[in-house]
C-alpha cells in the first residue's frame, strides 16, 4: 500500500523539522522541498477528500496527554474525550477555565500558545444550556486540543483574555450571538449585529425570521426598522421521515468516545 | 561567542539573549524554588520538577549553546528561556489556585451527552 511510504516521508519531513537549526536553515530547505515534491509525485492514489487513517501512534499519545492533564488538574478536568478519533476534547467544570487554560499555554509539555477559535453551542433542553469551546494549537508539538465547558444565561464564565489576548473579540461574538457574559473581559460589547440590535441571534429560540425587519422609507427618506410582518401563518413542518435513513450505519464512528482516567500513564 | 554569531533568533519578538545559560539557570532555580509550596503529592509538582531538573542538569553538564540546544531538543535556547517563564507564572499561580485537590465541581447529568436527544 501507499500509506507507509507516506509516512516514513513525514517522518522525515518531521524529524528535518525537528532538528532544525539556525545555522543550517537555507540547507534543510533545499531538503524539504525534494522531499515534499517526492511524496506527491509518489501519492497520486490519495484523494484529500477522503479521511486518512488515524494513525494508532497518534492516538495512543493523545490519550496519554488527555490523562496527564486529568492527573495534573483534577480538580477542574470532568472528562477526557476523542472525537472522531483523534480529536482531543478535554470537559471542564466552568469554574476551571483559567486554570486549564492556562496550564496548556504555560506548561514545558504542552505549550498551546496559540488560541486558534472559541465558540459556542446552544442545547435548550439541557440545564446549562451553552457550551463555550476553546480550539487551541500548539506550534510546538504540532497538536490541537479542545476544551470545553458549560454555562448558562445568567452565569458568567471568566474571560482569557489575560492568557489569550486574541480571545478578546472571539468572546465579544459569543457574548453577542448567546449572550454568554464574561467577566474581566475588557471591552464587552457587540461586534456582528446591528446597533440597537435586539436578542441573541443563534440561540436556538431565537426566529429565523428575526424579530424586526429592515427597509427604505422614500417619505420619510431614511430606513425604518419594524416588527416583522409574515403573510403566511406559522406552519409546522415536520419533516423527519418515518424510516431510518441510514441503517448500515448505525454501529459506525461513535461521536466520541471517553478516556478512562483511572488507569495512570505508562512512562 | 555565542553571542558575536548569532543576530537573532529568527523569530518575531524574541530577542538574542546575551549569557543565555546564566539566565536559564535563574529562571529554573526559580520555579525549583517557588513549586515547593506546592504539596509533594501533586501529579503537577512532581512531573513538573522531574523535567525542569533534568533540563537543569543539561544547562549544568554542558557548556556551549549548541550542545544544550541539542540535548534538550525543544527549540533555541531563548524559547527555552521563554518556556521556564511561562513555566514559572504557571507555577506561581497554581499556588493560589491548587488544582491539585479533588473535583470540584461534577457534570449535571447528560451534560456533556452527543447527541443531545435520543
Amino acid at each position: 500500500m501507499v500509506f507507509p511510504i507516506v509516512r516514513r516521508c513525514l517522518q522525515s519531513l518531521n524529524n528535518a523539522f525537528l532538528h532544525q537549526n539556525l545555522h543550517n536553515i537555507s540547507s534543510l530547505s533545499v531538503i524539504k522541498r525534494y522531499e515534499s515534491t517526492n511524496a506527491t509525485v509518489k501519492n497520486t492514489e490519495i484523494q484529500s477528500t477522503i479521511r486518512r487513517n488515524i494513525d494508532p501512534a497518534i492516538r495512543a499519545r493523545l490519550i496519554d496527554f488527555g490523562k496527564y492533564v486529568a492527573e495534573c488538574i483534577p480538580k477542574y478536568v470532568q472528562y477526557v474525550q476523542l472525537t472522531a478519533g483523534d480529536e482531543l476534547e478535554i470537559l471542564i467544570a466552568p469554574t476551571g477555565i483559567l486554570t486549564v487554560l492556562s496550564f496548556l499555554k504555560y506548561h514545558h509539555n504542552a505549550q498551546f500558545v496559540s488560541l486558534a477559535d472559541i465558540c459556542g453551542v446552544d442545547v435548550p433542553n439541557r440545564k446549562y444550556r451553552f457550551e463555550v469551546v476553546y480550539n487551541l494549537l500548539s506550534l510546538r508539538f504540532n497538536t490541537r486540543i479542545r476544551v470545553k465547558t458549560y454555562t448558562d444565561e445568567l452565569t458568567p464564565l471568566d474571560s482569557v483574555y489575560d492568557i489569550f489576548e486574541g480571545a478578546n473579540w472571539y468572546e465579544r461574538e459569543i457574548y453577542d450571538m448567546f449572550g454568554v457574559f464574561f467577566i474581566n473581559h475588557p471591552d464587552l460589547r457587540r461586534i456582528l449585529t446591528d446597533y440597537g440590535f435586539e436578542g441573541f441571534p443563534l440561540r436556538k429560540d431565537f426566529p429565523l425570521s428575526g424579530y424586526v425587519e429592515v427597509r427604505w422609507d422614500h417619505e420619510k427618506n431614511r430606513i425604518v426598522y419594524e416588527p416583522v410582518e409574515l403573510t403566511q401563518e406559522f406552519r409546522r413542518f415536520d419533516l423527519s421521515a418515518p424510516w431510518e435513513q441510514f441503517p448500515n450505519f448505525r454501529k459506525e464512528n461513535p461521536p466520541s468516545e471517553k478516556i478512562s482516567l483511572t488507569e495512570k500513564i505508562d512512562k | 561567542m555565542a553571542t558575536l554569531i548569532k543576530k537573532s533568533t529568527g523569530l518575531t519578538g524574541l530577542k538574542v539573549v546575551h549569557n543565555p545559560e546564566h539566565s536559564l539557570r535563574v529562571v529554573y532555580g526559580k520555579i525549583l524554588r517557588a513549586i515547593q509550596k506546592i504539596p509533594p503529592g501533586a501529579a503537577y509538582r512532581k512531573y513538573t520538577e522531574d523535567l525542569v531538573k533534568s533540563r537543569l542538569q543539561v544547562v549544568m553538564d554542558n557548556k556551549t549553546v549548541e550542545e544544550i540546544e541539542n540535548k534538550i531538543n525543544c527549540g533555541q535556547i531563548e524559547e527555552l528561556i521563554q518556556q521556564a517563564e511561562y513555566e514559572l507564572i504557571l507555577v506561581r499561580k497554581y499556588i493560589s489556585w491548587k488544582p491539585w485537590e479533588p473535583l470540584s465541581t461534577q457534570a449535571p447529568l447528560n451534560q456533556w451527552k452527543w447527541p443531545p436527544t435520543e
